[in-house]
């Protein structure tokens, strides 16, 4: 965009994508994928599982957004308006996350079947349950941007976390974790489908948000950024994965490396996904057009 | 109590960004930052093209979406309407950048950054850096001039009459295009241009209910 349209024409998001912007968009799928993997595990009761996505949502979502911050240190001020924000209120839900998800761990690795594991296993559940749905929350806050303005975003994300949740289970299901993968592959397909329903009503429902939410869909789907869509998230993401899903429900087996790639296929999507969104978000011209 | 606004009349602007520089040096804004722009659109095909001149600025919403966004607490509404920015609150998040429909806020990334790349800064942006309370890894943006509002109404000015309290892109404009004002009050200059030729809001459908009105 030339800096004589900018607000003159239909203006893309930046601030979230661009640049160190980057950060966001990895701190998102980091999101989805860590929390995703921990309630999948939570699930299917694989402590590799609940470990690694805590350390995920640690390290990487954590990891990112502290990196983006203008003013690092002061990260603790962002828990100060959980009233009116949803950015103080992600900030706590990740903070019980933590500390619950570490007691939860803690107690499955010690005293396992004790009911104090059951109890940290259900709250520790609930907050990463809430660090998932919340960044749908915090985009659809922004009506300025009516593509995000949907109240179908916090359902998409916590879809998209648990399909990823159970590809990446799938993964160390693979490598030798206690993990039915019957179980597993039989909730991918069911997630894949969903997912696809889902991010179908999203782009249908946005654009009825007026002209702004229609140009947003119209960017993703035939713009600059549709190659994102169509081969990232449609055809990596979706396509490939339910074709290797419904060859495995045919076949009595299939091949580790074929679910692997369908793993990898998936992840594609997760990244893409997350991507497009932020990426075709447009805000409304302020002059008359 | 008071509730300061703004009205803009379009007929009278002629594009001449005396308010933006104004703006520029009053407040020392480094390159890159603008708290308030001209937006010019061209609509039509020619012969028949019609240009519209837009100036632009913080609208001191009094449903300020930015303040209800903010994490930190750094962005506050005073008691009179006006939004401000705490930079030393401010974590650098730019939610409230994101949340802004009308894109008033920039985040301020790198106090090096001079006006003569290459050539370090000059004496005068030096002493700006000095006064200004900007810190780079914040977001910063218009504050009405409300060093000058509360310094003139100390001293028993009135903001929008005296220039010593107006903000400084409203004395800059050269056709008298910007009138500043309470908003509150029916008998103000602001409200009678608002009431006479129909002011209107930018993007009144985010309910931001804004303090800048537009006449045409």
């Amino acid at each position: 965009m030339k800096a004589h349209e900018w607000m003159v024409k239909y203006t893309r998001q930046t601030e979230w994508i661009d640049r160190r912007g980057i950060l966001i968009w990895l701190a998102e799928v980091s999101n989805g994928l860590g929390g995703g993997l921990y309630l999948v595990s939570l699930y299917f009761n694989s402590l590799w599982g609940m470990f690694i996505s805590w350390l995920a949502v640690i390290l990487l979502k954590g990891g990112f957004h502290f990196a983006y911050l203008g003013k690092p240190m002061r990260f603790w001020r962002m828990a100060l308006k959980p009233g009116t924000s949803w950015l103080a209120r992600g900030f706590i839900f990740l903070t019980l996350f933590i500390g619950f998800g570490a007691f939860q761990l803690a107690f499955s690795y010690w005293m396992p079947g004790t009911a104090f594991e059951a109890i940290f296993k259900t709250i520790a559940g609930l907050s990463v349950f809430l660090v998932v749905i919340n960044t749908g929350f915090v985009m659809n806050y922004i009506n300025a941007i009516p593509f995000w303005n949907s109240a179908m975003l916090p359902l998409l994300f916590l879809s998209c976390g648990i399909l990823d949740g159970l590809a990446l289970i799938l993964t160390i299901g693979l490598f030798g974790g206690n993990v039915d993968i019957v179980a597993a592959e039989r909730g991918s397909r069911l997630f894949l489908v969903i997912n696809a329903f889902l991010i179908t009503i999203y782009l249908w429902s946005a654009t009825y948000m007026g002209p702004t939410g229609e140009r947003s869909v119209r960017e993703l789907i035939k713009g600059q950024n549709a190659r994102v869509l169509w081969l990232g998230v449609i055809f990596f993401g979706i396509f490939i994965p339910i074709v290797i899903s419904i060859s495995s429900h045919f076949l009595s087996e299939v091949s580790a490396s074929l679910l692997i790639t369908g793993v990898v296929c998936e992840m594609v999507g997760a990244f893409s996904l997350k991507y497009s969104i932020l990426k075709c978000a447009l805000y409304s011209p302020l002059v008359p057009i | 109590m008071t509730r300061w606004g703004m009205v803009i009349d379009l007929r009278r602007c002629i594009g001449c960004y005396s308010c933006t520089i104004g703006c520029k040096q009053e407040h020392f804004l480094p390159p890159g930052v603008f708290w308030t722009r001209l937006l010019i659109s061209e609509i039509g095909i020619y012969p028949r093209v019609v240009s519209h001149v837009y100036p632009v600025l913080c609208n001191h919403c009094s449903e300020a979406i930015c303040v209800k966004a903010c994490p930190s607490g750094a962005t506050v509404q005073r008691e009179d309407g006006i939004v401000n920015i705490d930079y030393d609150k401010c974590v650098g998040c730019r939610y409230c950048v994101l949340a802004c429909p009308y894109q008033q806020r920039t985040y301020y990334s790198d106090a090096s950054k001079g006006y003569f790349p290459g050539q370090g800064l000059t004496e005068l942006e030096v002493f700006g850096r000095e006064l200004s309370s900007f810190q780079s890894g914040t977001v910063v943006k218009c504050n009405f001039c409300e060093e000058k509002i509360d310094e003139g109404i100390g001293k028993g000015l009135k903001p929008g009459v005296d220039r010593e309290a107006t903000p400084a892109c409203v004395n800059n404009c050269p056709t008298k295009a910007r009138h500043f004002g309470k908003l509150d009050d029916p008998d103000s200059e602001v409200s009678i241009l608002i009431r006479q030729r129909k002011g209107f809001q930018l993007h009144p459908e985010f309910g931001t209910n804004p303090s800048v009105y537009y006449i045409d």
